[in-house]
């Protein structure tokens, strides 16, 4: 790979029986597969959300498609739009997360996790992945982190997230109810903006259940079940085995866990 | 807005006058025609109009307008307030629009309005948009000065600082338009009626 | 052909001063081992066209992020940066928080405009550039030279899609301010004040009624920040907060990342600016 350099114009990937061929002119490898994710990162946990609808046009795929992927070493990925690049993208990244874990005995920090995204998207500018990642997990402090991608790889660490399909309508009221936008102490005039306040976990899951209840209500490519992954500090969900070696181990000590629920499914 | 032009139209109202700046040079395509071009018409003793827009047009309605309020100034033997000035040019720019050759005319309209006693500047655009406001600009003068104008224009100011700056909005334009318009005519309408400004 | 001009071909005259040999370097050095996915047909350019968003081709399915005003300028006291944070995808405001200006090292900064994939990526990437043009010759790289690896590198992609239009800035060995524009057209300008960005025009008009040389500290961040609002006011695809930016001998300091909203109602309030706007409908 050594100095091996890119020259404008020059096609070295080119496949040899589609080059040269009149149809190519029209030739979309893209579709899209609905849906919507959300993700909200908290004092010491992350949730990321994501609806299990799968469709295409006006035809519904399958209602049990999972969005949000376990990417290891504590760390999680939502992906939304085409879920063919979608689910090549997340292998790829679960890949290079094992391999950094393999090469460095250590596990990646989400930091680093968000900047190897960034360049796996990026490495593909020409050829872009159809879909919008949200990456997750708990930074060195245990801090929950979310960091949000454009397709190609620009990317921004956020407290709060939507993409897909109802993105436009939970964004203004994920605005409204985690970073109170446009709210105000009672008797201020409006003048006195709602100071913030760091939101519990049970309290941000109430807010992601309306938000896709309310996103279900308006959108058609929304619905038939929710499936929200959290990530907390140190904590197991209830039931599950305790693993003090792998916790132990993770950069910000997060612990995954998974629950699935209801959304209408008409 | 479409295809805006190089032609500079700029209006400021001040606390008794408006001042209204036009751009001298008479474009065709990439050719100046005219370095001497006055792109107003006075429409009565106290009323003022400038334009720019498609070429024909522009003079024409004008010319229209300006016949229509001095026929009603010999009629009635009194001026037409600039509300009702503006007012009149926005249903006749509106029903052309519904015609089969509407016109395509920009235009900036500033008065004094002798019963109120105050002056007033209106924005009008060719789909017959019209806004009463302290300062305006057409063409693609309104993405250079308006910036300038959000900032250093203050409430009830004097004629020396209005044309203060109309220099800076004039100073603007030279160094940052691509062409040369062949600077600026400017002219001045208050409670003695509508004067050249000398000086730019 | 276009690898050779811009290996060995557009030698500015107004940089033999003091930067000449280390363009040589800069130019010699470029290839490194990068290399992109191309989709498998004849002209990826034209596929990536056809997919990707502008103003010809609005209902494409991918989408980037684009609208800005950027500006930064030289004066007696150093270099003063400043941006707005707004990013839009047509109509769609996608976020209000963008960091448009890049923290490249210490010393230099890049100002974001277009694409912000492009600009991140490629002002990493030349941050890379510039410790290991510091490793290898034992001091500071200079913008000049840096902004040309830069320019030559994205020339190197032209027609393939880049889009960015940025401002790098900062300071060089020996303490000198440098001041490049660089866009994915292969223009490489040095100047003492810039505006970027589809609110360039109305920073402009704030920025140069206001600009000398000999602005205090003080004055130049406020007019920074002014010509900023003034953008953020009159173009829709600016706005969110503004950020700012000076750049002094020993590098650069930040100063503050605003909302613009509160700013505004200040300007108009306190100093009877904007009054276009009215505060009530009559």
């Amino acid at each position: 790979m050594a100095s091996s350099y890119l020259l404008p114009h020059s096609q070295p990937n080119v496949h040899p029986t589609t080059a040269s061929q009149p149809r190519q002119h029209h030739w979309s490898p893209y579709t899209e597969n609905g849906g919507c994710i959300l993700g909200i990162a908290g004092k010491d946990y992350v949730i990321i959300a994501g609806d299990t609808r799968s469709s295409e046009g006006y035809s519904i795929n399958t209602r049990t498609a999972r969005k949000v992927y376990d990417i290891g070493s504590g760390l999680i990925l939502g992906v939304v739009g085409m879920s063919a690049d979608g689910e090549e993208l997340v292998r790829k990244v679960a890949r290079k997360i094992d391999d950094y874990k393999r090469n460095h005995d250590k596990h990646i920090t989400v930091a680093a996790a968000a900047v190897m995204l960034s360049r796996i998207l990026y490495q593909k500018r020409f050829f872009p992945y159809y879909c919008q990642p949200l990456l997750g997990g708990l930074d060195e402090e245990g801090v929950g982190a979310i960091y949000s991608y454009d397709y190609v790889g620009s990317f921004e660490r956020e407290q709060s997230r939507a993409y897909g399909a109802a993105a436009s309508l939970i964004t203004p009221f994920l605005d409204n109810q985690i970073n109170f936008k446009n709210q105000f102490v009672p008797g201020s005039n409006g003048e006195e903006p709602r100071p913030k306040v760091d939101l519990s976990k049970e309290q941000v899951e109430k807010i992601v259940k309306d938000a896709f209840t309310s996103a279900v209500e308006r959108h058609i490519e929304v619905g038939d079940g929710l499936q929200l992954v959290t990530i907390v500090k140190g904590v197991r969900a209830e039931g599950e085995e305790e693993d003090e070696d792998e916790r132990e181990k993770t950069a910000g000590g997060g612990v995954i866990s998974e629950v699935m629920s209801d959304l209408k499914k008409d | 807005m479409k295809n805006p032009t190089m032609d500079v139209l700029l209006g400021i109202r001040g606390k008794d006058f408006v001042l209204i700046g036009t751009s001298k040079a008479f474009l065709h395509g990439i050719t100046v025609v005219k370095d001497t071009d006055d792109k107003t018409r006075a429409l009565n003793d106290h009323t003022l109009l400038a334009f720019s827009g498609e070429a024909g047009d522009t003079i024409q309605f004008a010319e229209f307008i300006q016949a229509n309020t001095q026929l009603y100034t010999m009629r009635h033997s009194s001026d037409l307030p600039v509300s009702s000035v503006a007012s009149f040019v926005r249903t006749e720019l509106a029903s052309s629009l519904r015609s089969r050759h509407p016109y395509t005319v920009n235009m900036l309209i500033g008065g004094y309005d002798t019963k109120k006693e105050e002056p007033q500047l209106y924005w009008l655009d060719y789909l017959a948009s019209s806004a009463e406001i302290p300062y305006a600009a057409h063409g693609y003068a309104q993405y250079y000065c308006l910036s300038i104008l959000d900032a250093h224009y203050k409430k009830g100011m004097g004629v020396e600082e209005v044309a203060g700056l109309m220099k800076d909005c004039h100073e603007e334009l030279k160094r940052r338009m691509p062409i040369d318009f062949k600077g600026l005519l400017v002219k001045i309408v208050d409670k003695d009626g509508i004067r050249e400004l000398e000086g730019f | 052909m276009d690898a050779l001009v811009s290996k060995y071909g557009g030698s500015d005259l107004d940089d033999l001063n003091i930067l000449e040999e280390d363009e040589d370097e800069v130019t010699s050095s470029l290839p490194q081992s990068v290399s992109f996915i191309l989709p498998p047909i004849d002209s990826p350019a034209k596929f990536l066209r056809a997919m990707t968003d502008d103003h010809t081709n609005p209902s494409a399915p991918i989408k980037l992020k684009h609208g800005t005003t950027t500006l930064a300028f030289k004066y007696q006291g150093g270099v003063i940066v400043c941006t707005d944070s707004r990013a839009t995808q047509g109509s769609w405001i996608a976020s209000q928080t963008v960091k448009k200006v890049i923290e490249i090292n210490p010393y230099l900064l890049g100002t974001m405009a277009g694409g912000a994939a492009d600009c991140q990526y490629w002002l990493t990437y030349l941050g890379m550039e510039c410790r290991l043009h510091q490793l290898r010759h034992k001091r500071l790289i200079s913008v000049a030279a840096a902004s040309k690896i830069l320019a030559n590198l994205v020339y190197s992609y032209k027609g393939m899609g880049l889009s960015m239009g940025t401002m790098l800035t900062g300071v060089g060995h020996g303490g000198v301010f440098g001041l490049y524009y660089v866009d994915s057209d292969g223009n490489r300008v040095e100047g003492n004040l810039f505006c970027v960005g589809s609110g360039q025009t109305f920073a402009y008009g704030v920025l140069d009624r206001g600009y000398k040389w000999d602005l205090t500290d003080e004055e130049a961040l406020e007019l920074g920040r002014r010509s900023i609002l003034a953008a953020t006011h009159r173009d829709a695809y600016s706005g969110g907060y503004l950020n700012l930016y000076h750049i002094q001998k020993d590098g650069w300091v930040h100063h503050g990342f605003d909302d613009t909203n509160p700013v505004f109602w200040k300007q108009k309030l306190e100093k009877g600016e904007f009054q276009n706007v009215s505060t009530s409908l009559d």
